[in-house]
C-alpha cells in the first residue's frame, strides 16, 4: 500500500521533471540555432506594442524597407513607420506604397515613382499577391540588375514584415505579366532572397 | 503464398535495373565533352527588340541594338569555327516573345542557348561583366522533384514532345532548364572567365537569377551580361564595333572550352 503511493506520488514528479528537461532542450535548440532574428520576428508579430502615448493603443507599425544604393548594387534596410492595422494586407499596401516614394536617408528606389499598389491580398497559404499599375512596367527601361532589384526589393519587403508572407506573386493591372522588362520570370511566385541584402 | 515473394523479387529486380539505368544516364548527361560531340545546332538570343528596348543609354543607344550586334558577330565566329548551325532568335529589330524564344530553341533540338544582353542599373556607377544561369527560386517540395530531373537530364530532352501542346507538356517544357542547371553553370564559369581576360571589364562573376528567358530552354543556357549600358563610360564602349567583337570573341572562346574543342 504504502509503496503502491509512493509510485503514484513518483510518477507526475518524473513526468514533470522530463518535460522540463524537454522544454529545456528545446529552448536551447531555438536559441542556439541561429534563430535570434526569427525570436524578434516572433515577438513583434505576436507580442502587443506597449501604447506610445500612455492610454492610447499604438497607431503605428515600424516596417523595414530595401533601397538601393549608389555604391553597391545591393539591398538596403531603412525602417519606418506606417498606420497600423486594420489588416496585414493593407499594412502591406502603405510599406510598398513607403518603398515607391523613397528613401529618406539618400538611398535609391527601385521603383518607378509614378507606380501605385493597385492591391495586396495575401492568401491562405502564405503566397501574397501585389498588384501593381502599369507605370511599374513603362516609367523604367530594365536592364538586369535593375529588375532583379525591383522584383527583390518587393518580395524582400513584403516576405521580411509580415509573417503570413511565404511567397510573393506580381501583377500588373490584374493580370499576369510575362517579366517587367524582359528578364526576371513574373510567372512564378517568389521566395524572398536576402542575399540580396548589405550586411 | 509462393506469389507475393515472386511479385517482391521481380518488383526489386525492376527497381535495380531502374537504378542502373538511372545511374548511366547521369553520368552521360554531366559530361560536357560527349554533350559537345552530339550538338548540332546552337541558338543565340540576341535579347529585346522591336517595342521592346530593353535598357537605354544616357547618350541614347538602346540595349536591343547592341545585343543584335554582338549575336551577328558571335554567329560569324561559331560558323567559321565550328561545323555546328547557329539559329538566332531574331536577325532583326523586331518583337519576340520570350516564350517564342525559348520554342525556337527548343523546336530545333538546339544543345547549346545563349542570350545576350546589356545591363542596366538605377545606379550610374555600377559597372562591369556577369554570365547567369538559371536560379529555381524553389520551395523543398519543388526542390525535390527538381533534384529528380536533375539527374536524368539526358532522359529529358527524348520524353518532353515540343509538338505537344498537352497542360502536363507545357508544365515539363516550363521546367525543362532545371535538368540542365549543372551544365549551365560550367559554361557560365568559363564564358565569364574569358569575358573577364578580354574585356577589360570588372569581373561580377557568375550569378544564379529567375530569368524567364532561361526557364524553358532544353539544354545547357547562359545569359551574358556584356556590361552596363546605364554606366555612360561602358554604353560608349558597348556601341564600339571593337569592343562588340571582343565580347563575341570572349563567348566563342568559353563555349569551344566547354566544348573541349582547340580555338
Amino acid at each position: 500500500m504504502a509503496n503502491n503511493n509512493k509510485a503514484k506520488k513518483l510518477k507526475p514528479a518524473l513526468v514533470l521533471g522530463a518535460l522540463s528537461v524537454i522544454l529545456l532542450v528545446l529552448v536551447i535548440i531555438f536559441f542556439a540555432g541561429g534563430g535570434r532574428e526569427k525570436v524578434e520576428r516572433f515577438i513583434e508579430a505576436n507580442v502587443p506594442k506597449t501604447p506610445a502615448v500612455a492610454g492610447e493603443p499604438a497607431a503605428t507599425k515600424t516596417v523595414t524597407l530595401f533601397f538601393l544604393d549608389d555604391d553597391d548594387d545591393l539591398l538596403h534596410r531603412e525602417t519606418r513607420q506606417v498606420a497600423a492595422g486594420p489588416t496585414a494586407a493593407e499594412e502591406a499596401e502603405r510599406a510598398i506604397a513607403e518603398l515607391i516614394k523613397g528613401s529618406e536617408k539618400g538611398l535609391l528606389s527601385p521603383l518607378p515613382p509614378q507606380t501605385k499598389v493597385r492591391q495586396v491580398f495575401i492568401g491562405k497559404g502564405g503566397v501574397a499577391t501585389i498588384d501593381f499599375s502599369r507605370d511599374i512596367v513603362e516609367k523604367f527601361s530594365y536592364g538586369s540588375t535593375m529588375e532583379l532589384g525591383a522584383v527583390y526589393a518587393v518580395v524582400n519587403t513584403l516576405a521580411f514584415n509580415f509573417k503570413a508572407v511565404k511567397k510573393v506573386v506580381i501583377l500588373v493591372e490584374g493580370a499576369e505579366k510575362e517579366t517587367l522588362g524582359g528578364h526576371v520570370d513574373l510567372t512564378r511566385a517568389f521566395l524572398p532572397d536576402y542575399s540580396l541584402v548589405a550586411r | 503464398m509462393r506469389d507475393p515473394i515472386d511479385r517482391t523479387a521481380r518488383g526489386a529486380v525492376i527497381a535495380v535495373a531502374l537504378l542502373a539505368a538511372l545511374a548511366v544516364c547521369s553520368v552521360s548527361g554531366q559530361a560536357p565533352a560527349e554533350q559537345g560531340q552530339r550538338i548540332q545546332t546552337m541558338v543565340i538570343d540576341p535579347g529585346h527588340g522591336g517595342m521592346e528596348t530593353g535598357a537605354k543609354g544616357k547618350f541614347g543607344n538602346l540595349e536591343k541594338d547592341i545585343t543584335l550586334a554582338i549575336s551577328l558577330k558571335l554567329k560569324a565566329i561559331v560558323e567559321r569555327n565550328v561545323g555546328f548551325e547557329v539559329v538566332l532568335t531574331r536577325d532583326k529589330d523586331v518583337d519576340v516573345s520570350v516564350e517564342n524564344r525559348s520554342a525556337i530553341a527548343n523546336n530545333r533540338k538546339a544543345g547549346l542557348f545563349i542570350s545576350i544582353h546589356a545591363n542596366g542599373a538605377v545606379q550610374k556607377k555600377v559597372a562591369g561583366s556577369e554570365t547567369f544561369f538559371l536560379s529555381l527560386n524553389a520551395t523543398d517540395e519543388e526542390t525535390r522533384r527538381l533534384a529528380y530531373l536533375e539527374n536524368n537530364s539526358s532522359a529529358l530532352q527524348s520524353r518532353i514532345d515540343p509538338s505537344s501542346d498537352d497542360d502536363l507538356m507545357m508544365i515539363l517544357w516550363d521546367m525543362a532548364q532545371t535538368a540542365y542547371i549543372k551544365q549551365s553553370s560550367q559554361l557560365a564559369e568559363l564564358v565569364q572567365e574569358e569575358l573577364d581576360a578580354l574585356l577589360g571589364t570588372k569581373n561580377r562573376g557568375i550569378k544564379q537569377a529567375p530569368f524567364k528567358i532561361l526557364a524553358g530552354v532544353a539544354c545547357p543556357a547562359i545569359l551574358v551580361e556584356a556590361a552596363f549600358i546605364s554606366n555612360p563610360e561602358e554604353e560608349q564602349k558597348l556601341a564600339s564595333e571593337d569592343f562588340q567583337m571582343k565580347v563575341a570573341e570572349a563567348i566563342y572562346r568559353g563555349l569551344a572550352r566547354y566544348l573541349r574543342m582547340p580555338f
